[in-house]
This record gives structure tokens, sequence and C-alpha cells, in this order.
């Protein structure tokens, strides 16, 4: 989760969240370079006392300053691309977890092997012990194993919603009707929280996601305890 | 934002009077089809003299600028340059002072919206929720750090938990 006033991404728990910050990074000193070169040029220009009323034709310059932004932005879409073709690569999922929004909740279906269904809702205020995340913990998370590909089928049983976890680098809209894709792999393990990301009435901000990573042992004996316990 | 009255001025008439700040003086109605007189720093030698009625003294001094210019008086050279220019360049680079006015004008409505702020946390808003008390957010720390939130390069890796504080 983040923590107060935090500005920057929360670190990254799958490989193409990795990716994605180090092309934010990339992107945003592009910004920066270009913002700070533009202030500079207002600064200039409004502190002068000089004025040249004769300009006509400025040849070199107009191709300059044609030429290198374009450059600069095929500097920024060559990893754009490749980030993105990184996302939608083939990556033969060991689990495949059906994440359904609800009217304020999510439910979670591992079917794969067993008929592991259950909801989860967010935990309110005053239900909450001492220390845990206001408006972010639920009463069951999702788990799943470390170092496995994983893909998540979201969709939606009323209206829309979207499954977004920011530490992981997902997020997928959920249109009721639809079964949208979308796959992590978690590098680390830990609990990784998230928002509902699509407005859907009034508990829009009370449908939080938590996904918990640990390794495939104590995957295997959550299940089974969720079996038992449904 | 039209807060300066040059902007007003602009917007309200097609005539260029315009009085500015800390320059008291109007200038003429001005008829953009006949030459005109500026004072502008850029252009310095305007279409016409700003004087466009002589007196006799004034006429008879303009036939002594014709001949040698060592002959003229300091206070006749300087006659003589007011009667072809309104302002001198120091004049017309004369500072106004407009900003002590814009800096005055944004301090005056940030403090005014502070004290709206003000108002609105005292009257309006609800109480916090009981997770902004300190002793909640301490342990929401702690879980933080035991939950290794952000290890990496974030939170949790900026405390050191051999020797039990932050790094």
């Amino acid at each position: 989760m983040a923590h107060p006033a935090q500005m920057g991404f929360q670190d990254a728990a799958t490989p193409v969240m990795e990716e994605l910050l180090h092309f934010h990074d990339h992107a945003l000193m592009i910004v920066y370079l270009i913002s700070t070169m533009v202030f500079y040029i207002i600064v200039a220009m409004v502190t002068t006392e000089l004025t040249n009323k004769y300009i006509l034709d400025s040849q070199e310059i107009e191709i300059m300053w044609t030429a290198l932004p374009a450059i600069i932005l095929v500097l920024i879409a060559m990893p754009s691309i490749r980030v993105l073709y990184l996302m939608d690569e083939i990556n033969d999922p060991h689990l495949t977890i059906k994440a359904m929004g609800h009217q304020w909740y999510w439910s979670y279906e591992y079917t794969d092997y067993e008929n592991l269904t259950f909801d989860s809702y967010m935990t309110p205020t005053q239900d909450l012990t001492p220390g845990q995340f206001r408006l972010l913990e639920t009463d069951h998370r999702m788990v799943v194993p470390t170092d496995a590909p994983i893909r998540v089928l979201v969709s939606a049983e009323d209206v829309l919603h979207s499954w977004a976890v920011p530490s992981l680098g997902v997020k997928m809209d959920a249109v009721p009707g639809r079964l949208n894709q979308t796959a992590f792999i978690a590098s680390r393990a830990g609990v990784f929280y998230g928002q509902c990301s699509e407005i859907c009435g009034a508990n829009h901000s009370f449908m939080p996601i938590v996904v918990e990573a640990v390794p495939l042992e104590h995957f295997e004996i959550w299940t089974a305890m969720m079996m038992e316990d449904v | 934002m039209l807060l300066s009255r040059r902007g007003l001025a602009a917007f309200s008439s097609s005539s260029v009077k315009m009085a500015s700040h800390g320059h008291g003086d109007v200038t003429e109605q001005g008829d953009m089809s006949v030459p005109m007189y500026w004072d502008r720093l850029d252009t310095p030698l305007p279409d016409k003299p700003y004087q466009d009625t002589l007196s006799d003294a004034d006429k008879s001094l303009k036939q002594k600028e014709k001949g040698p210019w060592n002959h003229l008086s300091k206070e006749e050279k300087l006659a003589l340059y007011r009667m072809t220019f309104k302002e001198s360049f120091a004049e017309m680079k004369k500072p106004t002072g407009e900003w002590k006015t814009v800096v005055g004008g944004i301090f005056f409505f940030i403090g005014f919206t502070g004290l709206v702020v003000l108002w609105q946390r005292y009257y309006v808003y609800p109480p916090h929720p009981r997770t902004l008390d300190d002793e909640w957010k301490a342990k929401q720390v702690k879980r933080m750090l035991d939950m290794r939130m952000n290890p990496v390069e974030g939170f949790s890796a900026k405390w050191d938990y051999e020797k039990g504080q932050w790094k």
C-alpha cells in the first residue's frame, strides 16, 4: 500500500510493474528536461530588455524544433511499445482465477481443480483492529502462489467495475457480460492492496482488493482451509 | 482575469486612451489613420513630433535649431527635446511599482483563502476517523513494517530491521 503523502509508485511486485517503473523514469526524465528548457526560455523572454523586430525566415531553427521533437517522441515510443508487448505475452498460466465485480464487493472463483468461491467485502472502519488500514482491508484476500504465472479473468455481475492492484501493475475493467483477461507473476511474497477503479455507485470507494502472494506450500494449505470452511 | 485597468481599457474601447501605473498622464485619443506619436523603447522615433502646434517662441527656437547647435544653451536644447518627445528614455523605463499591487493582491487572496479553509475545518468537516489517532498511526506503521510494505526502495526499505530504527 502507499504510505501517507507518497508521491511515486509503490514498489513493484511483478516483472511487468518493474518495467513500467523504469519506463516511467525514462519518460519523466524527458519531461523534466523539456520543462526545464521551456521554463528557462520563458524566463529569458520575459526578463530581456532587447527587442528584435525584424525576424523573417528562420529555416534552421524550424528544422531543429521539428526534427528534435520527432526524435524525442521516437525515443519515448520505443520503450513504450516494448513494455506494451511485454504485457501481452502468452504466458501459460499455472492458475486461473475469476474476479467478479458486484455492487459493492468482489468475488473470487478458483475453479481449476476444486470449486472454491468466496466473496471479499471491505472491513468497515468500526470493525478494524488497531493498526489495520482504513478502507483497504477485506475479510477475505485473494491468495496466490509466488513465482507462478496467474491469469485473472475479470468480469462483473451488475455494473462496470475495475480490478486494479498498483504494485502488481494490473488494472482491468470488469464489464458485465464480458471476460477480460489479465496476468501477472508475483515475484515476491507480500500483501498488495488495490481499489475498485471504475465508478459503480454509492460504495465504489469501499470495495477494495487485497492480493496475498505466498509460497506454493502455503497456498495449498490456504486452499485446503478455504474448502473446509465453505 | 481582468484585474488590471490596462486590460479593462483594452477591452472596453477601441481608442488608445490608456492610463498607466505611475505614468499619470493620459495620452491623446488616437486616430490610427494619420501619423501618430508614441513613446516606445523599441521604436524610438515616432511618425510625428509631440508638439503639433508651436508657440511663436517655440517657432523661433526651431529656426535657431537650423543653425550650429553649439550656439544653443542647455535649456534651449532641453526645450527642443521636449517639443519633439513627450517622455525621455529614462522616464519611459521608470519602474511603475505595479508589482507591489500584484504581489499584495496575491497575498491578500491567499490570506482570504486561508481564512476560508480554517473556517471550513472548524465548522464543516466531520470528526477525524479513529485511524488518524497517533496511537493507531503508530500501530499502523509497525504493521506496515511487519508486512514488509514496499521493501525494495520504499517504506520498509528505509527501516533497519536489525537495529530496530529508521535508517
